[in-house]
């Protein structure tokens, strides 16, 4: 049954028609070509395709494309042209964060989420931040030191 | 695959005169229905009736102290909204705090918890322990339910075709006792399914007899598990060794763990006696054990 869904999209207004029970991961990765949200678990625990949804994360593998309606919601392709979302994702380059890489949209995502709200966090803090997405590569040690070098870069 | 019939409404009157039509599966943050009907990789959930949206219903978001001085909390609200509201119960927000991760907490709801009525659910716990009511809401009226009898059995509710839950009310909070507590034992920190939770509470009268007591554990049986017999042992007297290990082994009698029994028996044992054993002892401060530590910067001080 398809329905119109109107949303933000990275700050710009978009619409589609589509079954609005498909989960809000496919639109955006085939309607809207947002490829930097990965599908890992599909069930919500692994943070992979986590986006920001009215300013907080979510993983959209859990969101039927219907509840984004009328929403603001801003992906790892939005979050990098932000002044702090360029400034995670250069930390993260330089620290040495990234092996595979498939998880590094989602943890760039959780940085993003952890920052804005606390812009200077503790170790502690920082992994709980994290404590949603899963990384099989890194032992997340690099990946907590590149956000401590990012917040440390924003001061 | 057949699709079914999928409704949004933008306000509670309508997505209520929706249901007075049609038996539609009540969709909020889905992080349980949404992972219950999914296929695979890339492909859309199938549901086997229609399916109505309600995540951003702004009449379910409310979370007010009533008249009565009972904590109301919109059936929509995230565990994360709960977790971040002083307004909240402290036991409560302990759970909302430990459940699933960071991502999940900011879609999963307290309506959409009690609804899945499963055994390891993280808010039933403190919502039994804390006398809690479900307010159902229909285009014909409202009436509300302890959340004890809500949730039947497994995966089973109280709720007729036409009905919502709109509300959570808790007339109990960490403020009518004198010590608390709530642990869950879970592999590990976030995303973790409870393999066992202990919330307690209680209250001593001047003369250091138990004016209150109560306690409640999840995921040791079908539902969530409290026993007025059990806590009635002990209250109108005074702590004891032998009260606290008759308290123990009754309890132990209404809890039936199927995996894993004795540990999850032996957790519950060891955690009643612990918090027995500081109460008796008039530890310092209210909380005798909360979550390893865990917290969430700036969202949880008692």
């Amino acid at each position: 049954m398809e329905t119109k869904i109107s949303f933000t999209l990275n700050g710009k207004k978009v619409s589609l028609s589509t079954d609005p029970l498909r989960r809000l991961l496919d639109v955006l990765r085939e309607d809207f070509g947002c490829t930097g949200v990965k599908e890992g678990c599909s069930e919500g625990e692994c943070g992979a395709c986590s986006v920001m949804f009215n300013g907080r994360m979510v993983t959209p593998c859990l969101i039927p494309a219907g509840a984004a309606d009328k929403q603001e919601i801003m992906t790892i392709e939005g979050v990098r042209e932000t002044e702090l979302g360029a400034r995670i994702v250069q930390a993260f380059a330089d620290g040495g964060a990234v092996q595979c890489g498939y998880c590094i949209p989602g943890m760039v995502i959780a940085a993003y989420n952890l920052l804005q709200d606390n812009p200077d966090p503790t170790d502690d803090e920082i992994r709980l931040g994290i404590s949603g997405n899963i990384c099989r590569c890194t032992g997340y040690d690099l990946i907590v030191e590149s956000i401590k070098l990012a917040a440390r870069r924003g001061k | 695959m057949e699709e079914v019939k999928c409704y949004m409404p933008e306000t509670l009157e309508e997505a209520l005169e929706i249901k007075s039509r049609v038996n539609a599966i009540v969709l909020a943050g889905g992080s349980d229905l949404m992972v219950s009907n999914k296929r695979t990789i890339g492909l859309t959930p199938v549901f086997d009736r229609p399916v109505m949206i309600v995540r951003n219903l702004p009449e379910l978001k409310k979370i007010y102290i009533n008249d009565k001085g009972e904590c109301c909390i919109g059936s929509g609200c995230t565990s994360a909204e709960i977790a971040a509201s002083k307004l909240c119960p402290w036991h409560l927000r302990q759970a909302a705090n430990r459940m699933g991760a960071i991502g999940l907490r900011n879609s999963a709801t307290i309506g959409g918890n009690i609804a899945n009525a499963s055994p390891k659910g993280d808010t039933p716990g403190p919502l039994y322990l804390l006398d809690a009511r479900v307010k159902l809401q229909s285009i014909h009226g409202t009436r509300e339910v302890p959340v004890a009898d809500f949730i039947v059995k497994f995966k089973t509710i109280d709720l007729h075709e036409d009905e919502m839950i709109t509300e959570v009310i808790v007339p109990y909070s960490e403020k009518d006792f004198d010590y608390v507590f709530w642990h869950k034992v879970g592999t590990r920190k976030a995303n973790a399914i409870s393999k066992i939770t202990v919330s307690m509470a209680l209250k001593f009268n001047a003369d250091d007899t138990v004016k209150d007591f109560r306690l409640s554990a999840t995921a040791t049986g079908s539902k969530t598990n409290r026993s007025r017999d059990v806590e009635n042992i002990i209250i109108g007297k005074k702590i004891s060794t032998e009260l606290i290990e008759e308290v123990v082994q009754a309890y132990d009698k209404v809890i039936s763990p199927r995996a894993m029994p004795e540990f999850r028996r032996e957790a519950t044992r060891r955690m009643i006696r612990r918090f027995f054993g500081e109460c008796a002892r008039h530890a310092e401060g209210k909380v005798i054990e909360t979550y390893d530590g865990y917290r969430m910067p700036g969202a949880i001080e008692l």
